[in-house]
């Protein structure tokens, strides 16, 4: 090996908006006839997409999973909520207390399981990556994880969120010091102390947006006793949520930057520099794009409406009892809003997708770059861990990303 | 002459840059991977090659009977189109794996589409055998926990306040006699209980365990004790039947189908609620209909003409805009049908039956909610 110290090697991502745009009307307009079943070849298919074009040292990386995986992972994880769901079901027809004290048990059922459900998707995810013919896996236990995140989780709720950098340092570690390139393990050298100040800070931050948005929100009569409320009053309330949604992002990009720069493996490591505006132009482009397709769905929508409901337009006003005589008797209407629902629904998906997922995996990509990346040829392939069926709960419960 | 292409054994995380040449011996071709140097790394026969999803302008071969992770690699696009065009298996294979993908899909589709035919019409069915096994200690409790929470939902703390506490009046007495000759001999395990109580909607509802309502706005709209009795006969048929309990056994398995079908189990998403609401409604007619004949079966032991209760319903119904504006979400359709139904059923009532309220009954019913209220 050389002396000299080696350059950091870029990442790239080759993946254009237009084919994933594609990528994903195609999907949309197959999951109608599939009734649904077609998402599991989407999400392959959005996979292949992201893993193909991200290439690090001249090498693309390759997902190896396929739908039929995802599906029969569901199927699994149905079997799980069926039990789930009769138990829902019987505490609903209980008395008040006892239904109420049973959904909140649900609940925290479900909060603690979904842990479960992320650390074996992570898994599924790792253990389907290749790169240079090699597997990438995760080690660790997915109820370990599930438990650490649970009581963590209560811990940062019990300190009004003073505790989160040690919950973020303990299961950031956890997962890569879990996880595996073929037989070499990652590291990391990350902790709570890299996370204390921009978090304690923007936790600050919020704290006085928040209360400030809510003082002069309250002064303004936004939320009197009794009487009419003053909507002018919700204005800087509305703000100060802007706000500390901005305040958010600019901390995610610094813990991600933080965090991801303290993975290493072996002799190797990576860096990210993520800029906190970047992130925000995303969100505001992806606002932008969505606010403008919904203005065309809507403009389509009262377009379609008019022509098969028109008398309920009459005179200009929305006359809601009429339009709901068309409703019930005419199927034509009810498929019409049905089928408007679903496009609002797509439409969002498929603008959070471009916009945000895809913005967020290309921006992450593009700015990380990995020192020491010949160390990594001496790595050799382990066996092969098919035990894996699917992302099972991750599906049912909606956590999966990517 | 050779292609470039990038080699990973699949053992070791090496790549080496490596060139392709394809020999071809009778009928059997084969794929030679050399070094550099030119030596040869690998030689694949291309039976064994398959193609593996990259992105644009990438081929991704792998070979069966190889390490999982060993791939050759070949970039840009004049390039993988020589490969593919010297190797028309390649682009055969990838078509019959598509074939594959679409038929799988297909089944998929098509079993979850007999699902949910076997679904439409096996829950009315396996929902009415579940009622049965439900303890009716169960359902009583339950009517009640159903009954405070529509309480506080219509009524606010207060809770409904009945039109006459003397559960001894005439009014009373003759409505829980009435009410009992009506459910007499259809087996119900429940005791029923009638109230009449105040309220401006124009309704009335049976809830699981016999509790039946009757609001003073359709009391009030009532002309005759045909209609009266006639809508109560057609409560205590849902009491009779347990519709409410078979209702909620459907509701709960719908949402799990949608959820099933859209993939949120968690069933929080306005779609889950829009399907099962669509699905929901279609059991609640059958479950009207089987309600109206229950009266009108009713009606061959009391003199009252079931068709009456048609009548109300259509005139409490036009009055108030808003119940007709939720008639889709509505569990009683407002159709001729349903009065062409019932009139139907009730042409061969034999004569000679008791009236169902005796002419001191009925005015004291009528009053009921007058004297005691304003």
């Amino acid at each position: 090996m050389a002396l000299v110290e080696e350059q950091p090697v870029a990442v790239k991502f080759t993946g254009m908006r237009r084919e994933m745009g594609g990528l994903l009307l195609r999907g949309y307009s197959l999951l109608l006839p599939t009734i649904g079943l077609y998402r599991f070849w989407l999400t392959t298919w959005k996979r292949r997409f992201y893993w193909g074009n991200t290439e690090i040292d001249g090498d693309a990386l390759e997902y190896t999973g396929n739908a039929m995986q995802l599906l029969l992972g569901f199927l699994m994880a149905v079997a799980v909520f069926v039990p789930l769901y009769g138990l829902f079901f019987y505490l609903s027809t209980l008395s008040q207390e006892a239904a109420f004290i049973g959904y909140g048990g649900v609940a925290v059922l479900v909060w603690f399981l979904m842990g479960y459900a992320t650390y074996r998707a992570r898994d599924f995810r790792l253990s389907r990556t290749l790169w240079r013919g090699i597997r990438f896996d995760q080690a660790g236990s997915p109820w370990n994880y599930a438990f650490r995140r649970f009581f963590w989780s209560l811990l940062v709720i019990a300190t009004a969120g003073l505790a989160y950098p040690f919950m973020a340092g303990d299961l950031w570690r956890y997962r890569y010091r879990n996880s595996w390139y073929g037989d070499r393990q990652f590291g990391f050298f990350g902790g709570w102390k890299l996370l204390a100040m921009p978090y304690y800070l923007a936790w600050l931050a919020c704290a006085v947006i928040g209360i400030t948005g809510l003082t002069i929100g309250y002064s303004m009569g936004a939320l009197p006793d009794d009487g009419e409320p003053n909507f002018l009053g919700y204005v800087p309330m509305a703000v100060a949520a802007l706000l500390i949604g901005a305040v958010h992002l600019l901390y995610r990009a610094r813990e991600l930057t933080r965090m991801l720069s303290s993975v290493r493996l072996g002799e190797a490591g990576l860096s990210v520099t993520l800029r906190g505006r970047s992130l925000l132009g995303q969100y505001l482009l992806f606002g932008l794009a969505l606010a403008g397709l919904l203005v065309v769905l809507a403009i389509g929508g009262l377009l379609v409406l008019g022509a098969l409901a028109g008398d309920a337009f009459a005179d200009g006003a929305f006359d809601m009892a009429v339009f709901m005589q068309h409703l019930q008797s005419s199927l034509l209407v009810l498929l019409a809003i049905i089928f408007g629902y679903l496009l609002v629904l797509a439409a969002f998906t498929i603008m959070a997708e471009l916009f945000l997922g895809l913005a967020f995996w290309k921006l992450v990509a593009s700015n990380a770059s990995i020192t020491g990346i010949d160390s990594l040829r001496s790595v050799r392939a382990r066996g092969e861990d098919r035990a894996l069926a699917g992302e099972g709960l991750a599906d049912a419960l909606n956590v999966g990303s990517y | 002459m050779s292609i470039p292409a990038r080699f990973h054994d699949g053992l070791t995380a090496e790549v080496r840059v490596a060139g392709l040449e394809f020999e071809t011996v009778g009928a059997v071709g084969t794929l030679v991977i050399r070094g550099a140097d030119h030596s040869e790394i690998a030689r694949w026969p291309a039976e064994i090659l398959y193609a593996l999803h990259s992105r644009k302008d990438e081929l991704r071969l792998g070979a069966s009977g190889q390490p999982d992770g060993a791939r050759v690699v070949v970039q840009g696009h004049h390039d993988v189109a020589r490969v593919l065009a010297t190797i028309p298996q390649l682009t055969l294979r990838q078509h019959q794996q598509t074939g594959r993908e679409i038929r799988l899909a297909v089944t998929a589709t098509v079993a979850l589409a007999a699902v949910i035919a076997a679904y439409l019409y096996g829950v009315p069915l396996l929902a009415s055998r579940l009622v049965t096994v439900v303890p009716p200690a169960w359902e009583q409790r339950l009517g009640e926990t159903v009954a405070q929470q529509m309480e506080a939902s219509l009524d606010g703390e207060a809770g409904f306040e009945l039109c006459d506490d003397d559960p001894d009046s005439l009014a009373n007495q003759g409505i829980e006699r009435f009410g009992n000759e009506v459910l007499a001999g259809s087996g119900s395990p429940f005791e029923l209980d009638i109230r009449v109580v105040k309220s401006d909607i124009p309704n009335a509802f049976a809830l699981p365990g016999g509790q039946v309502f009757f609001f003073s706005a359709l009391l009030d709209q009532a002309r005759t004790p045909d209609e009266f009795a006639g809508v109560l006969a057609h409560e205590i048929g849902h009491v009779a039947y347990r519709h409410g309990m078979e209702q909620l056994i459907s509701t709960a398995g719908t949402g799990a189908l949608i959820g099933f079908i859209l993939g949120d189990m968690t069933g929080i998403s306005v779609a889950a609620g829009l399907g099962a609401t669509i699905i929901d409604a279609r059991f609640s007619r059958d479950a009207e209909r089987q309600a109206d004949a229950f009266a009108a079966q009713a009606a061959q032991r009391m003199d009252f003409n079931p068709a009456g209760l048609a009548d109300l319903i259509n005139r409490a119904g036009a009055d108030d805009e808003f119940a007709r504006a939720l008639a889709l979400l509505s569990t009683h359709p407002l159709t001729e049908d349903r009065k062409a139904a019932l009139e139907a059923l009730s042409r061969q009532r034999p004569t000679g039956l008791q009236p169902p309220f005796t002419t001191a009954e009925w005015s004291a019913i009528r009053d009921m909610c007058r004297v005691t209220g304003n």
